[in-house]
């Protein structure tokens, strides 16, 4: 038998590439069930009021309407999302952003829906909004919400700060107002909720079913066993669809209405009404030495948790990306009375991780020093620690524990030379405040942007697996992975096929239902190849167990010498010596005179010392029209360090989708809010600019795959998030190359004009 | 009051008892059950809606059902023949050419429609050709190396 892997490090199809070409997935805008009714929602006009009177009676009269709810209907309580995303009422006396829900209509079709719901009446006290995070911050009261805003800081130290500012040769000094992006996934979603009885059934796009069950039990005060989430497949998500409050109005209406009750999002509503990624104020002082080396650091990263955000911490690694003798990072999340906002690809590692990336490219410049040198010589190195890591804040709160974390592995330096390469970037890269060349009105420039990503992290919980090998030794691999285009599913049942020596067509992953599978955490935070992928590993190791123990009775030799592969169970040493899988499976035992049934399982958390992080470096080659101002993405290469890659096709398609939501973000992409009244003014496809196929040149994705004894199965760490994390790092800081000014994201034509003076 | 529409459907004919105001994307989604071409932007701008129209892909979130009267329609459902995948379809599963899967079933008609029109398309032609279909996921380049392909098998080994 041949040695390395059969199935791992494949890059095969998908496992539902058959249902996607076809039109056959069930998103979640498919399900239909028998009397269901269709909701439409009243929403706040106002950023912040108080609904002083509300009157339904006109549109409960109207024929064909057969619920309407207002606060008064909702438990007087607020629901909760696991991971902070989300903390208030269902709905509430008091709205918080333009969009914010007021009242909810459920009808025999959409159109009358929304004809009741124009007849409802509502009077508002309108108060005082605050839509800036600095001036949130002023506010003496509490504002926006009823407890704490803006949240305590949340604040690492390390280090003698004082002692090694004083020891620089000279200080960087930064602030960074990030911009505003959508998700925007193509998927409306849909929530269709039916109770029977006092059993509830939600069908919905979700990426966290087991959480949107925690949550939905807690605030209706229901046994878990009364709640089934069934996540359907998801047209995209990028933490978009996790726990969102029109669900619990679908849920509420249905109850009420003793129907079956679909709510389905307008695109409108999905870009205003649900949530963003956060903006961002980034204060940062950094302390440099000049033999290149850096000293001191202070990261002030004040973020928005919009209306009803909850988070205390971004989630980022990348103020452990550079090393410093001392620093400190302080990070305030700080409510608004804009949309919600959180959780988007690459979460704080965008946002903070652009303003330290720009930072550090100023540092690298006052030095004169290469960039790629520069962060050759200052980025962590595996054993260093990380000193900001989320798992500390947690460990302090839940054991009043002091924990160390440490970087278990970094390819940074590996993915910077074969970046390098793939870029030319040592033909390129003439120096500071040289272009790569100039060409009448066109300057062209060069970039270069490193970042670290989490690998999944062991807040996030634990997960059960089970596989259940038939008898014909086709697998059902349950569990509750949900699937929106990032293909862990695939990837993880690749994992099973290995360790079982079947083939990947001999497995079928179960839907993501709370009453079927074991539970799981969201599939979130890269966490599904570094972390869920133990447990799916495990579990298969476990069916393979039960197997070898049936196959030693038969080819009468000790399970640990025996092996499955190619479908056949065999000895190691006497290879000639085997018996088919399914053979095996199919032949009754002796002691019960019936066929044995084979289930794996494994339910595995994940140690906290174990913390592996992914390493990027991405490269830009750009060309500013100075006379439009318009930038021109010419070429771009995108390193990896993301360990094992389980399937080199579905990872390299992750990481080019990512650069591209990263790109549309650091050229393209901007929510625009009207500064009055908060409204905003662009939620369409038309005036919200996604790249599209001629607008990038397709990326060129280099994986290097570091060896990390903390890594998932087979060494695989996460990848899906990464790669938007530094590309507006590599593109801004290829257009300073290019013009000598230094643009913040969007970076669009008329921001170029305007830092060429042209405007 | 309803309006009769006629029109002919993945080669089945249909007589079909409209309200006025339904699009062809809800005719085909509501009355049909074929929700391969999804709604996702009700504006025209995304392309998740596409289906082809007498052969010409149209975004049927823009079109009123009235307008496809007379007409024969082809839905993502309707590209198989028998059980067995149109050869664009194979390519794209060949080449990976979805992530989440929501465009795709607009992808591959608005790529049948290039092609049917243009057997031999060079890439900016068929970047061209996808420029009004929206892939959130960014999975353009493998969808364009699916198009690529399918006109290779689709041209029979022409120019090779």
């Amino acid at each position: 038998m041949s040695s390395g892997y059969s199935v791992v490090g494949k890059g095969l199809p998908q496992i539902d590439s058959f249902d996607k070409v076809t039109g056959r997935v069930q998103y979640a805008g498919n399900i239909r069930l028998p009397g269901m009714l269709y909701a439409k929602v009243l929403r706040s006009p106002h950023a912040y009021a108080k609904v002083v009177k509300i009157d339904t009676a006109k549109a409960e009269e109207l024929p064909g309407v057969v619920a309407v709810i207002t606060h008064k209907d909702c438990p007087q309580k607020e629901w909760i999302c696991p991971m902070f995303t989300w903390k208030g009422p269902v709905m509430g006396p008091v709205v918080r952003h333009i969009g914010d829900e007021v009242a909810a209509v459920a009808a025999v079709d959409e159109e009358l829906a929304e004809e009741a719901v124009d007849l409802i009446e509502v009077e508002y006290e309108e108060l005082s909004p605050v839509f800036d995070i600095d001036e949130a911050r002023k506010l003496e009261q509490t504002q926006v919400r009823p407890d704490t805003n803006p949240q305590r800081p949340t604040i690492f130290k390390w280090g003698n700060l004082d002692r090694s500012f004083k020891e620089a040769d000279f200080v960087v000094e930064t602030e960074t107002r990030f911009s505003q992006q959508a998700q925007a996934p193509l998927d409306r979603n849909a929530c269709i909720a039916s109770w029977s009885g006092d059993h509830l059934t939600v069908w919905t796009a979700t990426q966290s079913p087991f959480w949107l069950r925690s949550a939905i039990a807690a605030y209706f005060n229901m046994p878990l066993i009364k709640v089934r989430v069934i996540g359907t497949h998801i047209g995209g998500s990028f933490g978009f669809w996790l726990q969102n409050n029109f669900m619990f109005i679908s849920i509420l209406l249905a109850r009420k209405a003793r129907r079956p009750v679909r709510l389905e999002l307008t695109r409108e509503e999905v870009f205003a009404t649900v949530k963003r990624r956060e903006t961002s104020i980034d204060r940062i002082r950094v302390g440099a030495r000049n033999d290149g080396t850096l000293t001191a650091a202070s990261y002030l990263h004040l973020f928005d948790n919009g209306a009803y955000g909850n988070k205390f911490d971004p989630w980022q690694v990348d103020a452990d990306l550079y090393r410093v003798h001392s620093g400190i990072f302080e990070t305030i999340g700080i409510s608004t009375n804009l949309v919600t906002a959180g959780d988007m690809r690459g979460v704080g590692n965008v946002t903070l991780g652009y303003a330290i990336a720009k930072t550090m490219d100023m540092v690298a410049e006052k030095l004169d020093m290469d960039p790629v040198e520069f962060a050759m010589k200052n980025h962590i190195q595996t054993g260093d620690t990380l000193f900001t890591s989320q798992e500390i804040t947690v460990a302090k709160a839940m054991f009043n524990k002091n924990i160390t974390i440490k970087l278990s592995s970094c390819g940074l330096d590996e993915c910077l030379v074969k970046g390098m390469e793939a870029i030319g970037w040592k033909d390129k890269w003439k120096g500071w405040g040289k272009p790569v060349k100039v060409n009448g009105l066109k300057r062209y420039g060069i970039g270069v942007g490193i970042s670290a990503d989490m690998s999944g992290v062991c807040i996030l919980g634990s997960n059960g697996i089970f596989v259940r090998i038939n008898p014909d030794a086709s697998v059902h691999l349950i569990m509750a992975v949900t699937k929106y285009g990032q293909g862990a599913d695939t990837a993880l049942a690749q994992i099973v096929a290995e360790v079982l020596g079947i083939t990947l067509e001999d497995i079928v992953v179960s839907a993501a239902d709370t009453d079927i599978c074991p539970p799981i955490m969201g599939t979130v935070g890269n966490a599904s190849m570094p972390m869920v992928s133990r447990a799916v590993k495990a579990a298969a190791e476990d069916a393979k167990r039960q197997v070898l123990k049936l196959a030693s009775q038969k080819l009468e030799v000790k399970p640990d010498g025996l092996d499955i592969k190619g479908h056949k169970v065999y000895v190691k040493q006497k290879p000639e010596k085997w018996i088919m899988l399914k053979e095996l499976l199919c032949m009754p035992l002796e002691e019960s005179l019936s066929e044995p049934t084979i289930v794996g399982s494994a339910a595995e958390g994940f140690p906290y010392d174990q913390t592996t992080k992914l390493m990027i470096a991405h490269f830009a080659e750009v060309e500013v029209d100075t006379e439009t101002g318009k930038v021109k993405v010419l070429k771009y290469v995108a390193a990896h360090d993301s360990g094992k890659i389980i399937n080199p096709a579905i990872a390299r398609c992750q990481v080019q989708g990512a650069v591209l939501m990263g790109c549309g973000l650091a050229l393209t992409e901007n929510m625009v809010f009207d500064e009055k009244t908060g409204m905003i003014l662009n939620p369409n496809f038309v005036d919200y600019r996604i790249p599209g196929p001629l607008d990038l040149p397709d990326p060129e994705v280099i994986f290097v795959e570091t060896i990390d004894p903390c890594a998932g199965a087979f060494g695989a760490k996460g990848l899906g998030d990464a790669g938007t994390c530094a590309c507006c790092p590599a593109i801004a800081n290829a257009v300073h190359n290019a013009i000598g000014v230094r643009v913040d994201p969007p970076i669009t034509p008329e921001r170029v004009l305007k830092a060429l003076g042209k405007l | 009051m309803e309006a009769e529409l006629k029109l002919t459907v993945n080669g089945e004919y249909y007589e079909l008892a409209i309200r006025p105001g339904t699009t062809l994307a809800e005719l085909l989604r509501n009355e049909l059950g074929l929700v391969g071409a999804k709604v996702a932007c009700s504006s025209g701008a995304c392309g998740a809606c596409t289906v082809l129209l007498d052969g010409k892909a149209v975004k049927s979130c823009l079109i009123l059902a009235p307008q496809a009267n007379g007409k024969s329609v082809i839905t993502i459902e309707g590209l198989e023949d028998g059980g067995k995948l149109h050869p664009i379809q194979e390519c794209f599963i060949r080449n990976q050419g979805f992530q989440c899967g929501y465009c795709t079933s607009g992808m591959i008609l608005a790529a049948k429609a290039l092609l049917d029109e243009k057997p031999d398309p060079s890439e900016q032609e068929i970047r061209e050709a996808i420029t009004g279909h929206i892939c959130r996921c960014g999975t353009y380049p493998n969808i364009v190396s699916s198009i690529l392909d399918a006109a290779k098998v689709l041209g029979g080994g022409r120019g090779e």
